[in-house]
């Protein structure tokens, strides 16, 4: 397939831009041709301010085709992500996207199982939101953050096997599409999994019986720790298993190779690109163990 | 991590024209240069290390390759290259430090599958040439020979590998060493890169070309380092890196003028490169002595940037009353400044 003009550069407008807590932020932009393309686990190429003009790397949230707006949820970590929370409605953000090789998932596995840690979960939303197409797919979202949800969580309606006493908080999107979800966190949050996101897939994969998890795939998004407990996970369970990884980047589209993971080959180690090659990869190949 | 708020003039850098300057079907005819004997049809130069194997920018709508004169490969080194550790990149004030270490896979590799793959009718094509020892450097060279390549960029000034790179280019003595070994395999144009991080850039420059140099690229990087200071480490995976962008231009410049005054007199023409991010940038190493115009890291912030700069020097060009943008390569004038005596009033 040519991969020649698939990426857009856009004069993005803000539309929407919410601020909280945990300096969170999610931000609505106009950007139909990014809209238009946009798959879950690929990201945009955002340029914060003029006086940073190496742009940031962030995962596209959600996307509506029809309306041509794209969401992107972030938290504050430096320079570049504060002055993006500075950006006011109606400002312009030059938006370089959609980037990247993104999820993909096989429908004849149809227990999907998606993790999303931090600010680590948008793509899996995204996948949700996707998977729901699929009328066969019964998707399971756990999300996993030590500062408060970007959302109010609200208790679940859906029944989910495994789920230890209590554990009852969901994503009020993902449960009004019918989307079964559940949270983690070590910080005590009421409703939420007291612990990690790969401990309570445990209990959730456990409860399977055979035949069941025999049809579980694993995606996963989110700090880098986590993803490789994920790995861990799908390999004691042997499951198949795809992670979104991340690392520091300068053009974003495959020029530089300065934003390489190493991965495992057939034919010995290789320094992958996370913004072409990526930022999706096998598990196994990131994390050979 | 740095702070911005000291660097606000940075945000007048014109780092966007505005769009009613963007020609569509390629680049006037007044920006013809002929850089050794190859038709470029744009001053403009996509340079090595920025735009991988050629193809990588066509990625995104509104590119192309036809926009600038020629395109520098990555790196190219003998044998196949994993590069340095992550990090490779990091933004700084008004520029950034890479250290990439050459990842490529091979000469052979390159000639055989990815220049078959190249569209040579969309504008030259340049490789970039690296090594540890002299003969390296000339076995990579004579690979290249028998290509279709355009030209040879022999690099002897990567800040960021252990061998070869940087430590031959600010040698004088290697430098001409591996410009006579590239020399005596290829007939095919010679531009030497030469590096910033050097005492006598004039001098290396004079030896290259007694051994044989038909052009010169100049500057590569110079060698920097970033530290996070809460957590005390080095931010790039090989410490130390090298330093591009709009910083590293009034320096690019000063050297290009420099390499000039040794290469005018013998009609060798000089890439000049270091932060160009618009078209004043381009028209400024132009009128120090260059006859043709890298842009490498403001493409990172703007990737359709090469056909605003072209309508820029277009614009200028026809303002001035010129007619080809080759009337304007060292046309510096310098002022004299008048030796006087302190007086009373000092
Ligand atoms: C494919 C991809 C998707 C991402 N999606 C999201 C998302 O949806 N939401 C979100 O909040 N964050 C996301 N990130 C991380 C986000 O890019 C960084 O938090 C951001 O670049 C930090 O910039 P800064 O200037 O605020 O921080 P600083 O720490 O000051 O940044 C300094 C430099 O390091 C780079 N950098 C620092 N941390 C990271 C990182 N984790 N990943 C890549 N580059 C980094 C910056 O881009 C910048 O060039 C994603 C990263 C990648 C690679
Ligand atoms: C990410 C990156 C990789 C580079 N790789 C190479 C390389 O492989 N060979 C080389 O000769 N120069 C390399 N360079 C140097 C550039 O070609 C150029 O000389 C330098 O960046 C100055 O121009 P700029 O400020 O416009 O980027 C690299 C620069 C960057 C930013
Ligand atoms: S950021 Fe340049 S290759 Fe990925």
């Amino acid at each position: 397939m040519s991969t020649r003009s698939t990426i857009h550069l856009v004069e993005a407008t803000v539309l929407e831009h919410h601020h909280l807590d945990g300096e969170q932020h999610i931000l609505r932009v106009q950007a139909d041709d990014i809209a238009a393309d946009a798959r879950p686990g690929s990201f945009a190429h955002i340029t914060c301010d003029p006086c940073l003009p190496m742009r940031r790397p962030i995962s596209i949230l959600r996307a509506d085709r029809r309306q041509g707006w794209v969401e992107f949820l972030y938290k504050v970590v430096g320079e570049g992500t504060r002055r993006l929370a500075e950006r006011g409605e109606g400002e312009l953000l030059s938006i370089l996207g959609p980037i990247g090789r993104p999820f993909s998932f096989d429908t004849a596995r149809r227990r999907p199982l998606l993790i999303g840690g931090g600010v680590g979960m948008p793509p899996m939303i995204f996948l949700a939101e996707t998977m729901r197409g699929e009328k066969d797919l019964q998707p399971f979202v756990i999300l996993g953050s030590e500062v408060p949800f970007p959302f109010t969580a609200r208790p679940s309606t859906v029944m989910v096997p495994g789920m230890p006493e209590g554990v009852i908080a969901a994503m009020p999107l993902l449960e009004d599409r019918g989307i079964a979800s559940r949270l983690a966190s070590t910080r005590g949050y009421a409703g939420c999994f007291e612990g990690y996101v790969t401990d309570l897939a445990r209990h959730w994969l456990d409860a399977l019986d055979e035949e069941a998890r025999g049809q579980v795939e694993v995606f996963a998004c989110g700090p880098h720790p986590m993803l490789e407990a994920v790995a861990r996970l799908a390999r004691d369970y042997n499951l198949p298993c795809q992670v979104s990884m991340e690392e520091f980047m300068a053009c974003g589209v495959g020029g530089c190779a300065g934003c390489v993971v190493e991965v495992q080959t057939e034919t010995g180690p290789a320094m992958k690109r996370v913004c072409v090659d990526g930022p999706v990869f096998e598990a196994g190949e990131v994390f050979p163990f | 991590m740095w702070s911005v708020q000291p660097l606000a003039i940075y945000c007048k850098i014109p780092l966007m024209a505005s769009s009613d300057e963007t020609s569509t079907d390629g680049p006037d005819a007044s920006l013809r240069v002929d850089f050794c004997g190859l038709d470029f049809a744009s001053p403009l130069v996509l340079l090595s290390g920025c735009v991988g194997f050629g193809e990588e920018y066509t990625r995104v709508k509104g590119f192309s390759n036809r926009d600038v004169g020629a395109v520098c490969l990555k790196g190219t080194t003998l044998e196949p290259r994993l590069g340095n550790p992550p990090h490779r990149v990091y933004e700084t004030p008004a520029g950034m430090l890479n250290a990439i270490g050459l990842q490529n896979p091979g000469a052979r590799h390159v000639v055989e599958k990815i220049l078959p793959q190249l569209d040579f009718s969309e504008t030259r094509f340049i490789a970039n040439l690296s090594g540890s020892t002299v003969e390296e450097y000339a076995e990579v060279a004579r690979i290249f020979d028998d290509s279709p390549i355009d030209a040879m960029e022999i690099n002897i000034s990567c800040p960021n590998v252990k061998e070869g790179g940087v430590a031959f280019g600010n040698d004088p003595d290697m430098s001409a060493r591996v410009v006579a070994a590239c020399r005596k395999v290829t007939d095919k144009p010679l531009i030497t890169k030469l590096s910033p991080n050097q005492t006598d850039i004039a001098e290396n420059a004079r030896r290259c070309l007694e051994a044989g140099s038909d052009a010169f690229a100049v500057i590569n990087t110079l060698m920097g380092m970033a530290i996070d200071a809460e957590s005390r480490e080095a931010i790039i995976g090989n410490n130390q890196g090298g330093l591009s962008g709009p910083a590293i231009k009034p320096v690019a410049l000063l050297k290009v003028h420099q390499v000039y005054q040794v290469c005018r007199d013998h009609g060798v023409p000089i890439i000049g490169q270091g932060g160009v991010a618009s078209a004043e940038d381009a028209i400024e190493f132009l009128i120090a002595g260059a006859s043709a115009v890298g842009v490498g890291t403001a493409l990172f912030y703007d990737p359709l940037l090469c056909p605003k700069i072209n309508a820029g020097i277009e614009n200028y060009l026809a303002r001035h009353g010129l007619a080809r943008v080759s009337q304007l390569t060292g046309t510096l004038r310098l002022n004299s400044p008048p030796v006087r005596q302190p007086g009373c009033g000092v």
